[in-house]
C-alpha cells in the first residue's frame, strides 16, 4: 500500500437530508443526498459497505416523547459518530441519494430522528467490505433478523439488476410483526424486498406475522427441500450474532457458501482504533486471529468468523 | 501583505513543521489514515504501539463511550517487530512527516531489543517509550508508576536508541507525575509525552458486570482534557521549564483551541488522538486553527506561546 492512495473514493463529507420518515414504533428510513466529491464516493457504494454519521451536534427529541427506558442514556453528551449500513443507494445526474434504515436505541438514534429535509450532517464513508457474489451462484438467500434487513434489501437490488440469472428469496425474521422495519408496500408483501420484487418468507417469533418461530426455522426447512444444488446457492445474512451464528452452522450442513454481516461496536470506523474485532479463524491452524468488522469485514465468510455468545 | 507565522518547532534535536502530531494508537501504521489526509501535512507522527512479538489484544468488546471521553482496552493488538519492519516501515519511510514508533513491552529488555533492532532505520526519527498502557496484564503501566523503574527502563532504552529521539510517555495515574517525569529526564529521556489514558470502568447495571471485556479501560477523549492541561503545565514548571525537553502535551484535544490551551500550558507540541476517530482530518484543521489564533494574537513564532500561562 502507497501512501498516495489519498484518492478521495471516501473521506467525510457534509450531506443534506431530504427525507426521515416513520415507518414503525421504533423504526426510521432516512435519505441523505451526496453532491460533488462524495456524490462520487458514494455512487460505488455496494451492499454491506456502511458510512460513519456524526449525530453529536443534533438536538434531541423533547424528553417526554423518549420512552423511559432511554431517558438516562439520552442525556449522555455522545462523542463518536455512527456506523450505519445502508438500504439503497441511486445515483442520478451527479447526485447520490443513500437510504438508511434505523432503529431507535440509543442516545445518537433518538437524535437522529429529529433530522428533517434540509438539514446537514456530516458522513464518513463509504466504508468496510460488502456482499460479493461468487461466479456461478444461481440461488441467494437472503436471511435476515429484525434490523438487518437493511443492507440485505440494497443486495435485494443489486442481485435483481445486475444478476438477473440468480434466483433470490428473502427469509425475514422479527420478533413481533411490529418489529419488523418495513414500509408496507401492499398487503400481500408487507416487506420491502417487493420493491425489487423479491418473496419474503416472514417468521416472528410469536407468530404475530408469517410462520411462528425463528428465520433458522424457515431457511432451513426450504434447504430441505432444495438439497440437490447445494453448490448453486448462496445465503447472505445480517441479524443479531445468535442468528448469525446458527447461519453459519447451517450453511456448514448443507455445504452451502454463507456471508455474513456482522455488528461490533465500533469507535472510528476506519480501521485505526481496533475496537471492533471480529474472532477469525486461521485456516490449517487451531489459532485464531483478531480482524476488524470495520476494515476486514464488516461482510465475513461464515466459515472463518468465532462467534461471541 | 500577510506576514509570515512561524508554526515550526525544535523537537528536541529535530525541526518539525509544525506541532501537530497524531498519538498513538488512534492513527494506526499512518497508511490507514493516508486514505483520509495529507499525512504529509503533519508535524509529527506516532504509530501504534510495536512489541516484540505480534499480539492479538483483549476479547470484545473493547471500547464503549462514555460522556464526552471513550473508554478502551485494545490490550497493545500489533502485527509486531518484525512484521512492522517488512510491511510498514518502507510505506513510513515515504512520508515526509517525522515518525516516532511507540515501543510496548513486558520486559525491559522485550523494549532493549525492539529498539536496538529500530535504531538504524532512516525512516524513523525517534521512540516514544510507551509505559503506560493500562490495559495489559503485564508491563504498561506497572512500569509507569514506579520512578525506580522507570528511571532503570528509560537508561536501557537510552543506551540502545543511538541518535534517535527518546520520549517517554507517561500515565496520569500516579500520586506525583512530576516524580516519574523527573525519574524519565535524569535517565535520559529527549521528550516527555503526557498523558496516557486515565484507568476506569463502565459497569452494564442489568447485567451487573463492567462492559469492557477487560473489566478496566483507558479513558480519552474531551472528558479527561482539563486533567491533563493540569497535568502538562505541572510538569512543565516543575521538571522540563528550565531544561531543553520539550513536552508533547495529549489528552481530549479536538480543535485548535484545545491544542493552544495545551500550548499555554507548557507543551510545545500536542497529539491528536480520539479526535481523529471522530474527524480524520481534525489534525489538519488543528495545524490552520494554530496559525488563525497566532495571527489574531500577534504571535509571530509559536515558541513564543509555550508555557506562557499566567498566573
Amino acid at each position: 500500500m502507497s501512501l498516495n492512495s489519498h484518492s478521495f473514493n471516501k473521506g467525510t463529507f457534509d450531506v443534506l437530508v431530504t427525507s426521515n420518515k416513520k415507518i414503525g414504533e421504533r423504526f426510521y428510513r432516512i435519505s441523505l443526498v451526496f453532491e460533488g466529491k462524495g456524490g462520487t464516493a458514494f455512487a460505488k457504494t455496494s451492499a454491506g459497505q456502511f458510512a460513519e454519521l456524526d449525530l453529536s451536534t443534533t438536538a434531541l427529541p423533547p424528553l417526554d416523547t423518549i420512552s423511559e427506558n432511554l431517558r438516562d442514556t439520552a442525556e449522555r453528551k455522545i462523542l463518536l459518530r455512527r456506523p450505519f449500513s445502508f438500504c439503497d443507494v441511486t445515483t442520478k445526474s451527479g447526485k447520490t441519494l443513500v437510504e438508511i434504515l434505523y432503529c431507535v436505541v440509543g442516545p445518537a438514534s433518538l437524535r437522529m430522528t429529529t433530522l428533517s429535509k434540509g438539514d446537514s450532517i456530516s458522513v464518513t464513508g463509504p466504508l468496510g467490505n460488502g456482499f460479493s457474489v461468487p461466479k456461478n451462484k444461481k440461488i441467494a438467500l437472503l436471511a435476515t433478523g429484525g434490523m438487518g434487513a437493511g443492507p440485505l434489501i440494497h443486495l435485494a437490488k443489486t442481485l435483481k439488476q445486475n444478476y438477473p440469472d440468480i434466483k433470490v428469496t428473502a427469509f425475514v425474521g422479527a420478533k413481533t410483526a411490529k418489529e419488523l422495519p418495513f414500509e408496507k408496500i401492499r398487503k400481500s408483501e408487507p416487506t420491502d424486498f417487493a420493491r425489487y420484487n423479491v418473496k419474503s418468507i416472514i417468521s416472528t417469533d410469536d407468530g404475530s406475522m408469517g410462520v411462528r418461530g425463528l428465520v433458522t426455522y424457515c431457511l432451513t426447512e426450504w434447504l430441505d427441500e432444495n438439497k440437490s444444488a447445494a453448490k448453486d446457492i448462496i445465503i447472505y445474512s445480517c441479524g443479531p450474532e445468535m442468528m448469525l451464528a446458527r447461519m453459519a452452522e447451517i450453511a456448514q450442513k448443507y455445504n452451502v457458501d454463507c456471508q455474513i454481516s456482522m455488528e461490533r461496536m465500533m469507535a472510528c470506523g476506519i480501521g485505526v482504533c481496533q475496537s471492533c474485532a471480529v474472532e477469525c479463524k486461521v485456516s490449517g491452524s487451531r489459532e485464531t486471529v483478531y480482524k476488524l468488522c470495520c476494515k476486514d469485514g464488516p461482510v465475513f465468510d461464515s466459515r472463518e468468523v468465532v462467534f461471541e455468545l | 501583505m500577510k506576514e509570515k507565522i512561524n508554526i515550526s518547532v525544535d523537537f528536541a534535536r529535530v525541526r518539525l513543521a509544525n506541532p501537530v502530531f497524531t498519538a498513538s494508537g488512534t492513527s494506526g501504521y499512518a497508511d490507514e489514515l493516508a486514505e483520509f489526509i495529507d499525512i504529509n501535512a503533519l508535524g509529527g507522527f506516532i504509530t501504534k504501539s510495536i512489541t516484540l512479538k505480534p499480539r492479538k489484544g483483549n476479547p470484545v468488546p473493547r471500547a464503549v463511550e462514555t460522556d464526552s471521553g471513550i473508554l478502551n482496552a485494545i490490550g497493545l493488538a500489533n502485527i509486531g517487530l518484525e512484521n512492522f519492519i517488512k510491511e510498514k516501515l518502507p510505506v513510513i519511510g515515504q512520508m515526509k512527516t517525522k515518525v516516532f514508533v511507540n515501543v510496548a513491552g513486558e520486559t525491559i529488555d522485550e523494549y532493549v531489543t525492539v529498539i536496538q533492532r529500530l535504531s538504524g532505520e532512516k525512516a524513523i526519527i525517534g521512540f516514544e517509550l510507551n509505559i503506560s498502557c493500562p490495559n495489559v496484564k503485564k508491563g504498561g503501566i506497572t512500569f509507569g508508576t514506579d520512578p525506580v523503574q522507570v528511571a532503570e527502563i528509560t537508561s536501557a532504552a537510552k543506551k540502545v536508541s543511538g541518535d534517535k529521539i527518546l520520549m517517554v510517555k507517561l500515565t496520569p495515574c500516579v500520586t506525583d507525575i512530576s516524580v516519574i517525569a523527573r525519574a524519565a529526564v535524569d535517565s535520559g529521556a529527549d521528550a516527555l509525552s503526557l498523558v496516557n489514558t486515565f484507568t476506569a470502568m463502565v459497569i452494564d447495571i442489568e447485567s451487573c458486570r463492567p462492559v469492557l471485556a477487560n473489566k478496566t479501560g483507558g479513558l480519552s477523549g474531551p472528558a479527561i482534557k482539563p486533567i491533563a492541561v493540569y497535568l502538562v503545565n505541572k510538569v512543565y514548571n516543575e521538571v522540563t521549564k528550565n531544561t531543553k525537553i520539550p513536552i508533547l502535551g495529549v489528552g481530549g484535544i479536538r480543535n485548535a483551541s484545545d491544542a493552544v490551551e495545551f500550548i499555554i500550558a507548557g507543551a510545545s507540541t500536542v497529539g491528536i488522538g480520539t479526535a481523529n476517530f471522530i474527524e480524520p482530518n481534525c489534525a489538519m484543521k488543528i495545524i490552520e486553527g494554530i496559525k488563525k489564533y497566532c495571527v489574531r494574537k500577534n504571535i509571530k513564532d509559536i515558541k513564543e506561546l509555550v508555557g506562557t500561562l499566567k498566573i
